[in-house]
């Protein structure tokens, strides 16, 4: 076969594989650097962190895959996920996991560098908003059920503006500051 | 007087039979076909679980010789024991307890009691080589098919006297009291694997290949070099389970490659400096406590991939591109290589199948199968027949040693 042949035909395999050396092989060591991140590289990749999982189940990578992809440098991958964001922060994974990886604590890894990166979904930011705004997520509204128990409409002595000051000042300040 | 013992093969099981039966006043014959002993563990550098030269341990050092190694001074200092290199046994007959052999013994070119390795006849002729600075005998070695005119120089001028041209094969006839076998494993050259294209690259080596690449005393001083240019490999990628557990070729799990593939991933990483290691495997079998071998090899960046590989196609002459399927991603990798490592099946040796027909004993998987396969008794493969190490299957050295040792205590039992 001549090389014009090579270039012309179709190709050998129809398969178009991730190249590892585009890959940031940097990832891990970044990971493992931080807090919690030091059990990384004993993962065995056994799945039960996915087994483990209440919700894993409508995710398209599993908490395993997630992991696996941290160690093979896939940070693109990882950092823009919904999964990080998604995870319930249970902590069943990392308490069954047979390898002492911090999985949970590894996503919370993941959450802040993807932050630093503006890679925050868009429901994340509107939280971050309200809690800015109102300085509190959950509003306590006057409704029957707390005429029913007889309750003041208001709850007494709240104020949310001493949070509100704090929360201005820490990064969640900067990400919702910087956003608009 | 008892018949000696005859023991067939010099690996680390047939060698430990024989000095343990040797030390216990037992004579023994050791017919070995190369012109060396140590079999397979002659040029493994480092050997688990001790990551030290096994018989180089505390336990032996009060026998004096040279490099504390156990062998050489056993085969030095042991009387009762006769080793024959480059012989084997043409035909055994008789049974229980009174067996005749005749034993085929190569020329004795070299007189090993003379050859002080100094290398001289090695320079008049390539007939002349040494066949590893750990050959036991301590003598080089001399291939007839390889004559050249260098030859009568060397003679003339081997400063001890050592070679003789003119030695001829000679036919011993023995009768002994009992026969151990202990001729090994061969490490499969994977050939015939077409999708690992061994054999067509130079890159591509086997298990034992590398291992010979790491062993300081080999070609390359132990420096992890490509084959091709003699380069440093710095990207290194090791696929397991390479004719073994595969119906295509051998059924079984050769058992010891998971554990030495991790051995040398370990020392890659370690103490060879190079950047990328990857390990692509179906199961990692790290069976009893060499599960540590796979947690450090984790611990030092190894990346396992768990898949098969789909595709090697050559870069160039240096490089290798792989593609490789995650199964646990569900994604097709491509990886670029200097080193490409199969962890070939480990297969019966040649000549397994003769021994086994003509004594009439069982095999399982083509290796030696006890006689008694419910009883316990695993190196019990006939009528005082024994087998011991992986002449009975793939098996670490501590368990070939192990089984050499209960082949000599029943030996010794039923003389008494
Ligand atoms: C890459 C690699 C790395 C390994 N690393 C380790 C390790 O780190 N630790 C460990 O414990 N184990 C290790 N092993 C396993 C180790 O090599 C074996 O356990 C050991 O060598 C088995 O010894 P043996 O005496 O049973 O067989 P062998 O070493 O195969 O010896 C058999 C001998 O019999 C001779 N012979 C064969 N047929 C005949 C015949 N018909 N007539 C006369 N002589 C004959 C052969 O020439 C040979 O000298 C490794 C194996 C491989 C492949
Ligand atoms: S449970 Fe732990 S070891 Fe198993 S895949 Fe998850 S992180 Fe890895
Ligand atoms: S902490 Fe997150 S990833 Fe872990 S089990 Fe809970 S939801 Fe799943
Ligand atoms: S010249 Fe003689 S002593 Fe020197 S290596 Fe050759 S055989 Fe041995
Ligand atoms: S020991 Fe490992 S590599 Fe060898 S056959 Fe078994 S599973 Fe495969």
């Amino acid at each position: 076969m001549t090389e014009a042949d090579e270039k012309d035909g179709p190709p050998v395999v129809l398969v178009d594989p991730i190249d590892m050396s585009k890959l940031d092989s940097e990832f891990r060591n970044e990971i493992k650097s931080m807090p919690y991140g030091d059990e990384l590289n004993a993962c065995f990749a056994c799945s039960t962190c996915t087994a483990a999982c209440p919700i894993a189940n409508v995710w398209t990578y599993k908490p395993h895959q997630l992991i696996r992809m941290i160690i093979l440098g896939m940070r693109e991958e990882v950092l823009s996920s919904d999964e990080i964001w998604l995870c319930l922060t249970c902590f069943q994974c990392q308490e069954r996991c047979p390898q002492k990886v911090r999985v949970t604590d590894i996503f919370f890894d993941c959450k802040n560098l993807a932050a630093e990166e503006s890679k925050i979904p868009e429901t994340i930011v509107g939280l971050a908003k309200t809690l800015m705004e109102k300085g509190q997520l959950y509003e306590v509204t006057a409704d029957w059920e707390r005429e029913d128990m007889d309750l003041e409409p208001a709850v007494p002595g709240l104020s949310t503006n001493e949070f509100k000051d704090i929360i201005k000042a820490t990064r969640t300040g900067k990400i919702v500051g910087g956003e608009e | 007087m008892s018949d000696p013992v005859l023991i067939i093969g010099a690996g680390v099981a047939g060698l430990t039979a024989a000095v343990e039966l040797a030390d216990s006043g037992v004579n023994t014959i050791v017919v070995e076909k190369l012109p060396t002993v140590g079999g397979n563990a002659l040029d493994l550098y480092k050997a688990f679980p001790t990551d030290d030269c096994f018989y180089c341990f505390e336990g032996n050092r009060w026998r004096p010789g040279i490099r504390k190694c156990f062998y050489r001074s056993a085969l030095i200092d042991q009387p009762n024991m006769d080793l024959k290199i480059n012989s084997y046994v043409e035909q055994i007959t008789g049974n229980s307890g009174k067996f005749e052999a005749t034993i085929h013994v190569g020329p004795e070119y070299i007189d090993a009691k003379k050859c002080i390795m100094c290398g001289l006849c090695i320079e008049y002729s390539s007939a002349f080589s040494l066949v590893s600075p750990q050959c036991q005998p301590q003598a080089v070695t001399y291939d007839p098919d390889k004559a050249d005119e260098g030859d009568k120089k060397a003679v003339e001028e081997c400063p001890t006297k050592a070679i003789n041209l003119d030695a001829q094969p000679k036919k011993e006839t023995v009768s002994v009291s009992d026969v151990v076998i202990a001729t090994g494993y061969h490490e499969m050259k994977p050939v015939n694997v077409d999708e690992y294209s061994y054999g067509k690259h130079p890159n591509i080596v086997t298990q034992l290949e590398l291992a010979q690449i790491l062993d300081p005393i080999g070609a390359t001083d132990g420096k992890l070099l490509r084959p091709s240019d003699g380069k440093p490999a710095k990207r290194v990628m090791m696929v397991q389970c390479v004719g073994s557990r595969d119906e295509n070729y051998y059924p079984y799990c050769s058992k010891i490659c998971c554990v030495y593939a991790l051995k040398h991933a370990n020392i890659l990483t370690e103490e060879r400096d190079a950047s990328q290691v990857s390990v692509v495997y179906m199961d990692i079998r790290t069976y009893d406590s060499h599960e540590r071998y796979y947690r450090e090899a984790r611990e030092n960046g190894v990346e396992f991939v768990r898949g098969r590989v789909a595709r090697v196609e050559p870069k160039d002459e240096n490089e290798l591109d792989i593609i490789v399927y995650d199964s646990l991603l569900d994604k097709y990798l491509k990886f670029t290589v200097d080193l490409f490592v199969l962890s070939s099946a480990l297969e019966p040796p040649e000549g397994m199948d003769n021994i086994i027909d003509s004594l009439g004993l069982n095999v399982a998987s083509g290796f030696i199968a006890p006689a008694d396969l419910v009883s316990e008794n695993e190196v019990v493969a006939g009528d005082h027949i024994y087998a011991c190490g992986t002449a009975l299957g793939p098996a670490e050295v501590p368990e070939s040693v192990t089984q050499a040792r209960a082949v000599a205590s029943k030996i010794l039992q039923n003389r008494k």
